[in-house]
Order: C-alpha cells, then structure tokens, then sequence
C-alpha cells in the first residue's frame, strides 16, 4: 500500500476501455445455461441499450440497474467463469494504450491509482492483471443469494453522479488531498467526480462532458486512434 | 475436541492394508509412505493374478500408477530402497479363508499387526451378486476372523456413506444391526443364507436339461447368423459356454438388484457393503473397529497431485454424458452431491486408524461434504457446463466444438419423463430407422440405400442412447430420487495436532476444484475409458524394481547419472 497523499482517479469505460458495460451484459445474456434463458436475458439487454444511449452523458444508475438485471438468477459460479472470460477474450484488447500511459505517468507522480468502473467486479478483477499496478478498484457489485445473482446492483452504484460523493468519502478514509488529486472522466456522469478534484481532466468527453469541460476549463485529452 | 497426534498415533506401529491396487487404497498408501514415516511396517495384502505373484503385481503398480508420482520425484532411484524398508508385500486374497495368507506370515500378522485398514471391495454399482458377495460380505468376514486371531490389531474398515439405501434427510453416524433402508424387520444373516441359496437355486436351474437345450439352441442361432458352421462341435460347445456364462451373470446381476431393491437399496453394490457392515456387528467387543463411510470418492484436489482420478466412478459418467449434445439430465433442485476429493478420504482414513490405534475412536465416521459444505446436483450441473466450455472453447477438436458445444451447455431436468429425456430421444432414433427401412420398394435404390445408411446411423445413436439410459437409471437414486446429507460430525470431533493432517470439508471451494481440477482430472484419466482407449500411464523417470533395492543400496534421487532411464 502506497502512503501517497494524493490520488488519480480513473473511470474505467472511456479512459482506460473502449467497451462499456451493455456488452458485458450482453454477454452475460448470450452465454446464459438455458437456450431460452439467454433469448430473455438478451432482450432485457437490448430493452436497456437505448436507456444507456439516453442516460449515459447524465446519470447511468438505472441504466446500468436495467442492464445487469439480465443476469438475475445466474449462478454465481457463471458470472465469475464467464466474467472472466469475457475480460480475458473480450476486454483485455479494448485496454487504450493512452489510458495505461495516464496511469503510469500518474504513479510516477506519486499518485495513489484508483479505477471505476461501471462494471461488476466478477469482470474487472480478473482484467486487473492486464492494467498496470492499481491501488484500488471500484466497481458495481451483484447480490448474490444463495448462489445466485438476483439482478440487483449493490449500493452505490457506479456510475451515477453519487460517484462525485464516494470520492468525497474515500478521500477521508484515506487522508487524501483532494485538491491535489487527479481525476479521469470520459462522461456526463463524471461531472461531480471531477468537479470534486484539484486536477480534473476529460478524456475522450462526450458532448455533455466536453461542454461542461470547456466552460470550467478544464484539460481535455483526445486519444488519437 | 479430543486432542490426537496422528504422528505419536502411527509411531512404531504395524499397519496391514488390503485394496491397495484400489484407487483408495493406492492414495493412501503414497499418503503415508510420504507423510507418515513414524509406521515401523505397512503389509500390502494383494492376491495374485494368473502367474504374476503379489509382489510382482505391486512393483507393477508402483512402477505405472501416476498415485506414485511423489514419491518417485522425490526419491527417484532410491524409491525401491525406501519402499523395501517400508513395505512388506503379502501374497492374499481377502475372499478366501484366512485371507488367503501363509500360516507363517500369518501367525506373523497376527502377532505384529496394530492397525488394520480394509480398503477392498467391489466398487461396480450393478456387479454379479456372486462377487459382490464374495469380496463385500465374505471378505469382511474373513477380515474379521483375521482380526479375532491378532493380539493388538484394531480394523479399520471402508464401506460407503450410500448404505443408507434409499432414504432422505439426515443420516447420521451409527451402526445399526441387522439394517434395512425400508424399515422392514431385517435379519442380515438371513438374508446371506438366502441370497447364497439363490445363487445356488440360478447356478442349478443353468445346469438343468431344460436350460442346457435353450443355450444350445441359442448358440445354434448366433452360429447361424454369424454364417459359421454348426456342425463344428468345438464352436457350438465354446459359444453355449460363453452364452451359459453371461445368462448366469445376468440372472445373478438380476437377483442382486431385486435383493437390494427389496430392502430399499439403490444397488447391489450398497447391498452388499451394508450387509458387510451388518456382518460386523457381532464383533463389537471382540476387537476395536472402526467403520469410515466415504461419499462419493472423486478426483484429488492436491495429493498426490490435483485431479488425480482412476477408473469409472460416479460423476465420470455423468459428467462425459454432458461433455457431448447431451443436453437435460434429470435431477432434483438442491439435491446435494456428495463429492468428496480422494486426498479428503484418505486424510480421514488416516484420522480415523489414529484414533483406532489410540483407542478414542467412534464406532462410525462418515466422510463426505454434504454436512458441511453443500454442493447441490444443478451447481454441479452448472460447473460441468463451465467446466466443458472453457475446454471446448480453447481445445475443442473442430469447430463445431469450439463454437457451437462449447455452449451447448447441460442444463437439469425437473421430471424424469421431459421433452428430450433419453426414452423420447430414443422413441425419436427408433422411428428414424424404422421409417427409413420401410420405405417403399418403389422408390429408387439409390434413395433406399441412403435410407439404410441413415437407418444404420441412427441404430447406433440408438445404442449410444440405450447406454446413457442405463447409466441414468444407475444415478438416478444420488441426483433425483433421494435427498442424502451424511452427518460428518465425528472426523471433526478430534483436534488433530499436526496441521497436514486435519480434516475440514468447509476448505474445499468447489468452484476452483470442479472446473480447474476435476473436470480436467476426469478428462485426462476417465474419459479414454468411455471410449475405449487407455490413458496415459505414467512413466517414472527412473525405472523400478523392487529387486534393486532389496539387493544393492542405489544413489540417490538427486544423482544425475541417468542409469535405468526410462522416459
């Protein structure tokens, strides 16, 4: 554990991937034990897909609450096989470059790395390995009774503008400077995440994001491809 | 929590271990060659085969089974040497009087002998009521009658969780006399008496005029339909042998079921391990003696190295069936399976001889996970599945497996009767054919002649069906009928000193142990089995012979000259 003051904070899905959580779910869905299983679950996804398109510069909360609901009553034994399949087949090639750059150049800063992540942790922690050291890895969590997924995300969801008041919160916990933290953020949703730190920077912003960075002035990055 | 060194426990004592060529029985003996080195002397009890003695047969064993693997990376070419000083092997047969055992070394025996582990048994579901009785019931009690001449020994035997027959809930950890899973009156004695005569009544209705005429007619047939000569005495008489023999198994394989679901045992094979167990009541009193009731004994999870497996057992089957475009198996929401990892038993086995020998043992210890650590029959279903993809996915033969049977995943079945349960599958291949053969003789030949090709397909996949329906039926009692969970109170009551030694079903993650360690075990040793082909044996680096060590003293295992190299 780094004794560091500071921290960078990095939203995952944007800055770090170029995949977002409808096609984790998505894949959840198609790989479901049941034929008929996964014809549902696909349709649940594709019910939250315009959700997410609507809500992802804003607050993602409920799309994501509506996306991971199709793997309500998956075992938990799937979400970790399939989780990390899907890291392993799927996401590990959708690491930006520029984005493992962001957190090495932060570490030799003497930044404490924290990730957020949309995404539940059956995938992410398994990608872990992929990215370079991370102190901490914040991301959506499934309850799970009885061996199964019920659909349900655990509070706080992230995703949301609450992420903004996490921050808040994780920096106390850990002495941490905030104003002379660095942040991440690639969406709407990371106004208050970004808002809430002394470096901000929106890296491939969406419209939302991208507007709002220029009236605050603050650093944009545009990755090239 | 009574406190038990198992290395005090086994210090300078004398163990005598039969079922050694077993799959039990080879793990825990490489457990305690390697872990419990305080054992003066281990006797290996095993029969000869043909013209190869025991000793031969055990240098075999030591020289191919992969259970020896540890021991002979770690000591290489001293491992002769080392089994020598350990290891005394005894030419016996627990099936027979005195177990088959040299007055000489059995006087020996009897007067060195502490601990006696009885591993043997005849593990088949369904065998021939004649041997299961032999080696079960018979076996036991010559085991006993040996143990009644020892001075010191305490027997320590290995029966099955599964004798508690056909009956749902707890079961707990107790012997009872004269047991029968239906609660009838139940005299075990009687039953012996009864099953024998009947195996006598079948051997002599064989025997008979009327029989001997129907086999020889039979015989005539199969020689006819094979287009052999019928006049050729020699033949006629060598296939009603063969036809006479396979009639008396079946008759006896018949009778055993019938006996064992009489009483309400699933199979012969617990009908006879409870009759044994029955059989020992008696002798309570006589001896110290132990009963340790596995589950079901799976792939090691560690020891002597993970997924170690041989031969058919219970989830093999299971688990292959769905590896193909099986899709539904029938069994019951929540039904635990009681697995438990070979390594698991034996640590247990070896808990249990401690407390044998110390004179704090339970009359009963029953092995297995259900208790403590559930897995149920759908999760298991579920791992299978997972298990299968991830293989499939990354080493599936053709596409066809990589893409498509990789997620073909084996999914429960509430009721035994379902859209595509076997029987349906079946009635489906059946039609196929019959249709196919039956088309009009009006139609072009070469249409009919692909007709009968696609008839002939399906009567194989008929009888691949007719296989799978027959292993459903065997499994049926463990995944659908019943609700087993075995109390496994007892191997946890003892506070073991040494660490390597304890005993805990709650530390085995079932995840990691079925899709990294299982499954794969069962694929590497079980699966070429179902197919008619032989595993991979292993090959010792350095070539054995129980010979060599008993003659010169070798270098050891960490001398790089590489005499008797043999792979």
């Amino acid at each position: 554990m780094t004794t560091a003051k500071r921290a960078a904070f990095f939203r995952a899905e944007g800055v770090l991937l170029s995949r977002g959580v409808l096609a984790a779910t998505a894949y959840y869905a198609a790989n479901a034990q049941k034929f008929s299983e996964r014809a549902l679950r696909l349709g649940v996804v594709a019910l939250s897909a315009p959700l997410q398109g609507l809500l992802g510069q804003n607050d993602r909360t409920l799309a994501n609450r509506l996306a991971f609901l199709a793997a309500r009553g998956m075992s938990e034994d799937r979400l970790a096989e399939l989780g990390e399949e899907y890291a392993e087949d799927m996401l590990k090639d959708k690491i930006l470059d520029q984005g493992v750059e962001l957190i090495k150049r932060a570490r030799a800063e003497g930044h404490r790395i924290v990730v957020l992540s949309d995404n539940i942790a059956q995938i992410m922690e398994p990608l872990l390995q992929h990215l370079p050291k991370i102190d901490d890895l914040v991301c959506n969590h499934l309850e799970i009774t009885d061996g199964e997924a019920t659909g349900k995300l655990l509070d706080p969801v992230i995703g949301s503008h609450g992420d903004g008041k996490w921050v808040q919160g994780y920096a106390e916990r850990h002495g941490l400077d905030l104003r002379a933290c660095a942040a991440y953020g690639a969406h709407g949703t990371d106004l208050l995440l970004l808002a809430g730190v002394g470096r901000p920077c929106a890296v491939n912003p969406d419209f939302t994001l991208r507007r709002s960075a220029r009236e605050a002035e603050w650093p944009v990055i545009d990755y090239q491809e | 929590m009574r406190r038990l060194s198992i290395h005090e426990s086994y210090a300078g004592k004398h163990v005598l271990l039969t079922g050694a060529s077993g799959f039990l029985g080879k793990v825990w003996l490489t457990m305690a060659l390697e872990g419990l080195p305080e054992i003066a002397k281990i006797y290996v009890l095993l029969r000869k085969k043909a013209l190869r003695p025991a000793r031969d047969r055990f240098e075999r064993i030591v020289a191919t089974s992969p259970a020896f693997k540890p021991l002979h990376e770690r000591y290489g070419r001293d491992l002769a040497r080392f089994i020598n000083e350990r290891i005394e092997v005894v030419d016996g047969d627990i099936s027979s009087p005195g177990l088959g055992l040299d007055p000489e070394v059995a006087a020996r025996l009897h007067r060195d002998v502490d601990l006696v582990i009885n591993c043997a048994g005849l593990v088949d579901f369904d065998p021939d009521l004649r041997d299961a009785l032999t080696t079960n019931v018979d076996g036991t009690l010559h085991v006993a009658s040996f143990m009644e001449r020892c001075q010191k020994a305490a027997l320590l035997h290995i029966s099955t969780c599964y004798v508690a027959g056909t009956r749902n809930g707890v079961i707990d950890e107790t012997l009872i006399a004269d047991y029968a899973p239906n609660g009838e009156p139940f005299d075990a004695a009687a039953e012996l008496a009864a099953a024998r005569a009947r195996i006598d009544e079948i051997i002599a209705e064989h025997d008979g005029p009327a029989k001997e005429a129907e086999i020889h007619l039979d015989a005539l047939k199969h020689i006819r339909e094979r287009r052999l000569d019928p006049d050729n005495p020699t033949l006629v008489r060598n296939i009603s042998r063969r036809i006479k023999r396979q009639s008396i198994k079946d008759a006896m394989i018949e009778e055993g079921q019938s006996r064992a679901q009489r009483w309400g045992w699933t199979n012969i094979y617990t009908y006879s391990k409870s009759l044994a167990e029955s059989v020992l009541v008696p002798y309570q009193g006589k001896f110290r003696f132990s009963l340790l009731r596995p589950a079901i004994v799976e792939s090691s999870l560690a020891y002597p190295f993970p997924g170690w497996n041989q031969g058919f057992n219970t989830s093999g089957p299971l688990s292959y069936m769905l590896a193909g475009w099986l899709r539904e198996l029938p069994m019951r929401k929540d039904n635990p399976f009681d697995i438990i990892p070979v390594d698991y038993v034996c640590t247990g086995m070896t808990i249990a001889g401690a407390a044998l020998l110390q004179g704090c043992h339970e009359t009963v210890y029953q092995c297995g996970t259900s208790d403590k650590n559930r897995l149920s029959i759908d999760r298991a279903c579920d791992l299978t599945a997972l298990a299968h993809r991830k293989h499939l996915r990354r080493k599936g033969d053709t596409v066809v497996d990589r893409v498509i049977l990789a997620r073909w995943d084996g999914v429960r079945a509430d009721d035994i009767d379902h859209t595509l349960s076997v029987p349906n599958l079946r009635r489906f291949t059946q039609g196929v054919a019959r249709t196919m053969r039956e088309l009009p003789r009006r139609w072009p030949k070469a249409i009919r002649r692909r007709a009968e090709k696609v008839a002939e397909r399906a009567d194989k996949i008929d009888e691949s069906l007719d296989t799978i329906e027959h292993l459903i039926d065997l499994y049926l009692p463990f995944i659908h009928d019943n609700t087993f969970v075995f109390r496994t109170d007892n191997l946890l009551s003892y506070d073991i000193v040494e660490p390597e030694h304890r005993w805990d079903p709650k530390d085995l993650d079932w995840r990691h142990y079925w899709i990294n360690v299982h499954i794969p075990g069962l694929r590497k040793w079980c699966y070429p089995l179902f197919e008619g082909k032989t595993p991979e044996s292993y090959k010792p680096r350095y070539k054995f012979s129980l010979s060599e060590g008993a003659e010169t003293k070798s270098a050891p295992a960490s001398d790089a000259e590489a005499q008797g190299e043999v792979g």
